[in-house]
């Protein structure tokens, strides 16, 4: 285990695999990767406010997804899991996407689960963040 | 009963007062006994009417002639002569009693006795009466009884000398009455040990409790017979393998016991396993033999294709690419001859089995079908109908079904020169736990001669067998297809094509049906599974084959991207374009000439996504291998993808050895096609 302070935020062989694809040398590639996703993760996250504000459940869902992709790339459990329930409350899904839910209702949890990702988020790059400085 | 009736000529009862007079020549001389009454001088005194009768005499011509003056000049050679009648009158007046001459066999074989009744008077020989009989009748009796008697003593030594087969007698309750040495030497009990105990003592324990002895009484009972193999148990505990028969036997219409024989079979059944075991040996020998051979071929025939491939790219002169492309051709060929003679060995040394997965029928019909659109003929066309009732997915072995399928449609694209082929699948039964669904080939082709139709399905076996074959393989295709087919619990057929020439040929598939719950597992497994096993990193000739291949990814996360770029170098691949939406990719996908050689598609992107990508990629004509990545977790989409055009799909996020396996895959297949 690479990072265990992570816990269960991170899925190690995920995270491994990318550390893997390093050179020999240097934790360059991995490292422009993890601060890329930084950037990404700030910028989806301000969008999702602006969304949450316009109520625009159906952009919600396609951020939900776009940032599920590349936490899922990096292992990032946790933040990934919460914008999977982001991109199905988008949709009006329940968190297991299976059952239908009302505007109100998803906006509502929308709001919660956004917060929620942001901390994972914040979480995670304070654990990672160390993890390239020791680098 | 006879009833006593009164003589009408005898007086009986109407002089009760008056005995009738009793006259002892009456009595003789009317006796039915052919009788002689001779003096102490052997003159004929007296004579009766029967005896009178036998020799065809007047009483005159006897009485007061000398007895066998009489007897030599009158009586008969069919009667007792004078030799018999002196014997028995010396033997009667010497003893001074009665005597019976018996057994006096004359001229025309039938049998006579003689009785002598010497009639003295204190010392003095008075009379002699002489009773003649004819006793042939009673003498055939006497000698068949006698024959009988020997007889059945013949047989019981025989029974009781026979060694090598237990025969004995049960009573009606099925206990032990005789033995015999056979019986003895075979179940080790003596006679004293045996007889009187009941023959269930040979049984072993499971057939007692079963009652087989007791059955085996009735059946014979009811049947006349029976007969029976199994193990029978001797006096010390070991076993032999034995054929019993058991008879009922009757003495007219009662029942008196049963006639039991024993035959010890061990060495006949040992022989027979022996030699049956070494023919399996043997045939098991032969098929392990071809499978290790067809593999260690296959393994430098890759090699050599690889190469093959790579030589192609070097950019060759037009001859030179020529001779490369029938070098390519005949190791394809080749190859497929290979996989076929491997495929047959292993079903036919019994060590092939069938998978369990998700299979999807419609999906893989409409691949299997794609991939020969682009082979076929000019002026033939390929037509797919599928059931609305076949189930998405159930449980089977995809890649044997795909095998089957694709073996009947390569077979009727290569014999149909134009007209039509078809596949059609429909659900021929749907029961509680599976599917029965058949799958038809029907073609406008050069059909099926009627002397070839039975034979289609042996192994080894062409219509075409001439030297100058027009059409290439082993003869092993449908052979195999039958047996998959029947590992799949269905059958194969062929029949000619009802609309015109040409052939259909089908096959049934049982597969059982997925329960929902597992039905989500399966697929779910199948999106998130990851390799537990390090597999093997890409060889050093894949990194050659791959360093020849042009890719496109389409990926709209540049993270992603980003990876996969890192991922997809690493592997090997130097030629390698990316699209950020589904437009990119099409537009990319459809530049002339044909860029690609594979394209990982990620499924969801703006604009256009990776399906509605495919479709037009598809729909341009393009058959280059689309292989999905996906991170959704929404179920049951991942089998949409492949029915939309795509050919696999791989999750996310990507696990490096899935993809590698993935690509492989892929990449494999076409150095080989």
């Amino acid at each position: 285990m690479v990072l265990p302070d992570a816990g269960d935020s991170l899925d190690a062989a995920t995270f491994e695999q990318i550390l893997e694809m390093d050179d020999d040398d240097d934790r360059d590639f991995s490292r422009s990767i993890v601060f890329d996703f930084f950037q990404q993760a700030e910028g989806t996250f301000n969008k999702m406010d602006e969304c949450l504000a316009k109520k625009d459940l159906a952009q919600l869902s396609a951020l939900g997804h776009f940032l599920k992709g590349s936490s899922a790339t990096l292992g990032l459990t946790k933040v990934k899991d919460s914008c999977e329930k982001i991109q199905h409350f988008g949709a009006n899904k329940d968190e297991t996407g299976t059952n239908d839910l009302d505007d109100d209702v998803c906006l509502k949890r929308l709001k919660t689960t956004i917060n929620q990702a942001k901390q994972e988020f914040s979480d995670i790059e304070k654990v990672l963040k160390k993890f390239y400085e020791e680098a | 009963m006879t009833s006593i009736v009164p003589s009408p000529g005898l007086p009986t009862t109407a002089t009760p007062e008056c005995p009738p007079a009793c006259s002892v020549d009456e009595i003789l001389s009317r006796t039915p006994i052919a009788t002689l009454v001779v003096d102490d001088s052997l003159c004929i005194c007296q004579v009766s009417d029967s005896y009178l009768a036998l020799c065809a005499c007047s009483r005159e011509q006897a009485l007061g002639f000398d007895l066998y003056h009489f007897i030599d000049k009158n009586v008969p050679a069919v009667m007792p002569r004078a030799d018999s009648v002196r014997k028995a009158i010396h033997t009667a007046t010497t003893a001074r009693k009665a005597y019976v001459l018996d057994d006096i066999l004359v001229e025309d074989g039938s049998f006579w006795s003689i009785r002598a009744v010497p009639i003295f008077k204190s010392e003095t020989l008075l009379y002699i009466v002489l009773e003649f009989e004819n006793t042939t009748e009673e003498h055939m009796r006497q000698a068949e009884l006698e024959e009988r008697v020997s007889t059945n003593d013949t047989f019981r030594i025989l029974v009781e000398t026979v060694k090598d087969y237990a025969i004995f007698m049960l009573n009606p309750k099925g206990n032990i009455a005789t033995w015999n040495t056979g019986a003895q030497l075979l179940k080790g009990y003596t006679e004293e040990d045996i007889v009187g105990r009941h023959f269930s003592n040979f049984y072993g324990l499971e057939d007692r409790l079963a009652d087989k002895p007791g059955k085996e009484l009735v059946v014979a009972l009811r049947d006349g017979r029976v007969e029976d193999e199994g193990w029978r148990y001797r006096k010390d505990g070991s076993r032999f393998w034995a054929n019993v028969i058991i008879t009922p036997v009757y003495r007219g219409e009662t029942l008196i016991g049963f006639s039991k024989v024993t035959r010890d079979l061990t060495e006949r059944r040992a022989a027979e396993s022996r030699l049956l075991s070494a023919y399996e040996e043997s045939a098991k020998l032969k098929s392990e033999f071809l499978a290790n051979m067809s593999h260690e071929i296959r393994t430098p025939m890759h090699g050599m294709l690889s190469a093959l491939t790579l030589l192609i790219d070097t950019g060759l002169d037009t001859e030179q690419l020529e001779l490369a492309h029938i070098i390519e051709e005949s190791g394809g060929v080749l190859l497929q001859v290979i996989n076929d003679i491997l495929d047959y060995s292993k079903l036919s040394s019994g060590c092939f089995s069938i998978s369990s997965d998700v299979i999807s029928v419609p999906d893989i019909i409409t691949s299997v079908a794609r991939s020969y659109q682009a082979t076929l003929p000019p002026g033939t066309r390929l037509e797919v109908e599928l059931d609305s009732r076949l189930p998405s997915s159930a449980d089977g072995d995809p890649l044997r079904y795909r095998q089957i399928v694709q073996n009947l449609l390569s077979n009727a694209v290569k014999f149909t020169e134009s007209g039509c082929v078809s596949v059609h699948a429909k659900l021929l039964k749907e029961e509680e736990d599976s599917y029965t669904i058949l799958t038809e080939v029907t073609d406008s082709g050069i059909g099926v001669p009627l002397s070839a139709v039975g034979s289609l399905f042996a192994p080894f076996m062409q219509c075409d067998n001439s030297a100058t074959k027009r059409y290439q393989g082993t003869g092993l295709g449908l052979s195999i297809c039958k047996s998959l087919a029947e590992l799949m619990g269905g059958q194969i057929g062929f029949r000619p094509n009802p609309d015109s020439k040409g052939s259909v040929f089908w096959f049934s598939a049982k597969f059982k049906k997925l329960k929902r719950l597992e039905q989500l597992d399966e697929l779910e497994a199948k999106l998130q599974s990851t390799v537990v096993t390090p597999p093997p990193l890409p060889s050093v000739s894949f990194k050659r084959v791959a360093s020849k291949k042009r890719l496109l990814l389409a990926e709209d996360n540049h993270i992603n991207q980003k990876v996969m770029l890192r991922m997809l170098k690493g592997l090997g691949f130097e030629h390698i374009d990316t699209a950020l939406d589904g437009v990119q990719a099409v537009a990319l996908a459809k530049k002339e000439p044909p860029n690609y050689d594979l394209i990982l598609m990620d499924v969801n992107m703006p604009h256009l996504d990776g399906v509605g990508a495919t479709i037009e990629i598809r729909d341009a004509g393009l058959q280059v291998p689309i292989i999905a990545m996906t991170a959704n977790a929404l179920k049951g989409q991942a089998e949409s993808y492949l029915a939309k055009g795509m050919d696999d799909y791989i999750s996310k996020p990507v696990d490096r050895q899935l993809l590698l396996k993935t690509l492989l895959k892929w990449i494999q297949c076409t150095i080989s096609s």
